[in-house]
């Protein structure tokens, strides 16, 4: 390509993401949203209403993996005899060789194995299942003018969100990926994500994804505070045959600050039931 | 008894360093100092290095209790489980950490500190005074519960209600649930200290401190840490190629 063209091309590219990143901004975008008034202010999954770990569908369009309708999804803490996941195969989103997969580790669900959960085995759940992490730990959020951290109580977890900065050229896989992220309209944080590797899974139905899997999610504030409405959407063509969307509904959190969990320190195989190890240091690097 | 006579003593502290502080306060009242940012250590030591010189001062119970430790650690009797499992390092060893940390002034009512390292968060209470034994010990964490407050432009960081699962460092220096750490945390410049005072009378004859020093480093991204995973490459942290040689890694 000639280097004016080049040019030329880098420069409508540049104008193109400035206009995404701004967006039709109305007159209060300027202002911070606040998701941490206090070191008491937190939020849990929301299950009052559909609130389960599990990616919600969207009111309309392609929506993520739920439960098998031949074998429904009995939580924890229902009064009832709670069950593992088996994943809903007939969902047109699923690419052939993510159905395959899936098929495999519902077989062994229905064999009567227990499936990998992040939360269960203390691994990093990934983006964007870190809403999803845990039906009962409550996500904290720490925020400066540079980046927004996001703690989950349980493990805990900690993902980064980088303000107002664009995404590096070729950002190294990492396990909850790069996330840069803005305010929006006054109560909203856009988080955009890529560069996760495809060694999480998108929920615990374990569906897969490829390290190309993008992400945006927008944590709203709502309820004047009392809750925070996740709405996102995944675009992954290795994984996906169409970009699909998910939401999500965190309350607040009786108050209390944050509290040590060691996830590792609880969660021995007791039972021998689990083909998935915890994560160990055979050889510790200092 | 015991309890009543380690928070007499570390009130007594408290009240000297406080005293000090009133008269050489270089801040306006409401003034709050800006320690802020992500921080990075230039040399590690397994051992903790006391200030002006000498071994640990151990009673004959810590004696006792640290060559059980070393013996333990040698043979693998004793787990080092903050290597092994990467659960939280324990006050002061999450401080000798080798990755970066980031200090956060959010939200307000506490100074939040986000370690790499285990991907420790550990919580510094600033509108909450230091609880006691008895109100803690039903509920030990391995980095203890901290509290805060400003005297100038110095952070002191007191934590008690400690598990007894952690080293103070590396080589397994040991303490009871009855330890309370004072940390004084400075900036200067681009370089921060961390003043440490260990007080721990069943095990150490006399309080005794050690100094960390960090580099401000915002340009690094903190990244996930998980058990095991290849990290970041911290070869140039003076004192690494050693500790990995000696715990045999990689």
């Amino acid at each position: 390509m000639p280097k004016t063209a080049s040019i030329l091309g880098t420069a409508i590219a540049a104008a193109i993401s400035a206009l995404i990143v701004q967006g039709a901004a109305p007159a209060n975008s300027e202002a911070i949203p606040n998701f941490a008034p206090d070191d008491s202010t937190s939020y849990v999954l929301d299950r009052a209403g559909r609130g389960i770990d599990d990616l919600l569908p969207p009111a309309s369009g392609p929506g993520p993996i739920t439960w098998d309708k031949a074998h429904p999804y009995v939580p924890n803490g229902g009064g009832r005899q709670s069950t593992y996941r088996v994943s809903d195969l007939s969902n047109p989103i699923l690419q052939p060789w993510a159905r395959e997969q899936m098929k495999k580790t519902n077989d062994e669900v229905l064999e009567g194995k227990a499936p990998f959960r992040a939360r269960e085995r203390c691994w990093p759940v990934g983006t964007p299942g870190f809403v999803i992490y845990s039906l009962v730990e409550p996500f904290y959020f720490y925020q400066t003018a540079k980046e927004v951290t996001i703690v989950n109580q349980g493990g805990p977890e900690v993902r980064r969100v980088h303000l107002n900065v664009p995404h590096s050229k070729n950002p190294k896989p990492s396990w909850y990926g790069e996330s840069v992220g803005r305010y929006e309209n006054g109560d909203t944080l856009v988080i955009d994500t890529i560069g996760v590797t495809d060694r999480t899974f998108i929920d615990n139905y374990r569906t897969p994804h490829t390290a190309q899997m993008h992400v945006v999610e927008r944590w709203k504030i709502v309820e004047g505070g009392n809750a925070l409405e996740v709405t996102m959407t995944v675009e992954d063509e290795g994984a996906f045959t169409t970009p699909w969307s998910a939401t999500q509904r965190l309350r607040k959190a009786p108050k209390a600050p944050i509290m040590e969990i060691a996830c590792n320190e609880n969660s021995e195989d007791h039972l021998g039931q689990y083909s998935f190890p915890m994560p160990v240091t055979q050889k510790p690097d200092f | 008894m015991k309890d009543f006579r380690v928070h007499a003593r570390a009130g007594a502290a408290l009240a000297a360093v406080l005293a000090l502080s009133v008269g050489s306060s270089a801040f306006a009242a409401g003034a709050t100092p800006d320690i802020s940012g992500t921080y990075w250590a230039t040399e590690y030591h397994a051992k903790l290095v006391i200030q002006g010189g000498g071994d640990l001062p151990l009673t004959a119970m810590g004696k006792d209790a640290y060559a059980k430790n070393q013996a333990g650690l040698k043979s693998g009797e004793i787990t080092d489980a903050a290597r092994k499992f990467c659960v939280p390092d324990g006050i002061p060893r999450s401080m000798a950490s080798p990755y970066p940390f980031e200090i956060i002034q959010a939200p307000p009512g506490q100074i939040t500190m986000v370690h790499e390292l285990n991907h420790q968060i550990r919580v510094i209470a600033m509108d909450k005074p230091l609880q006691t034994y008895e109100q803690l010990v039903a509920f030990p964490f391995y980095n203890g519960h901290s509290v805060g407050h400003w005297e100038g432009d110095t952070l002191v960081v007191q934590t008690n209600g400690f598990n007894e699962k952690t080293f103070l460092d590396a080589s397994g220096a040991p303490h009871t649930d009855m330890l309370v750490v004072t940390e004084r945390l400075k900036k200067t410049g681009n370089q921060l200290e961390d003043v440490v005072t260990i007080h721990d009378p069943d095990y150490y004859t006399k309080d005794f401190s050690t100094r960390f020093t960090y580099a401000l480093r915002n340009e690094v991204r903190l990244e996930d840490y998980v058990c095991g995973e290849p990290h970041r490459n911290i070869n140039n942290i003076k004192g690494i190629p050693e500790a990995r040689r000696a715990n045999g890694g990689r």
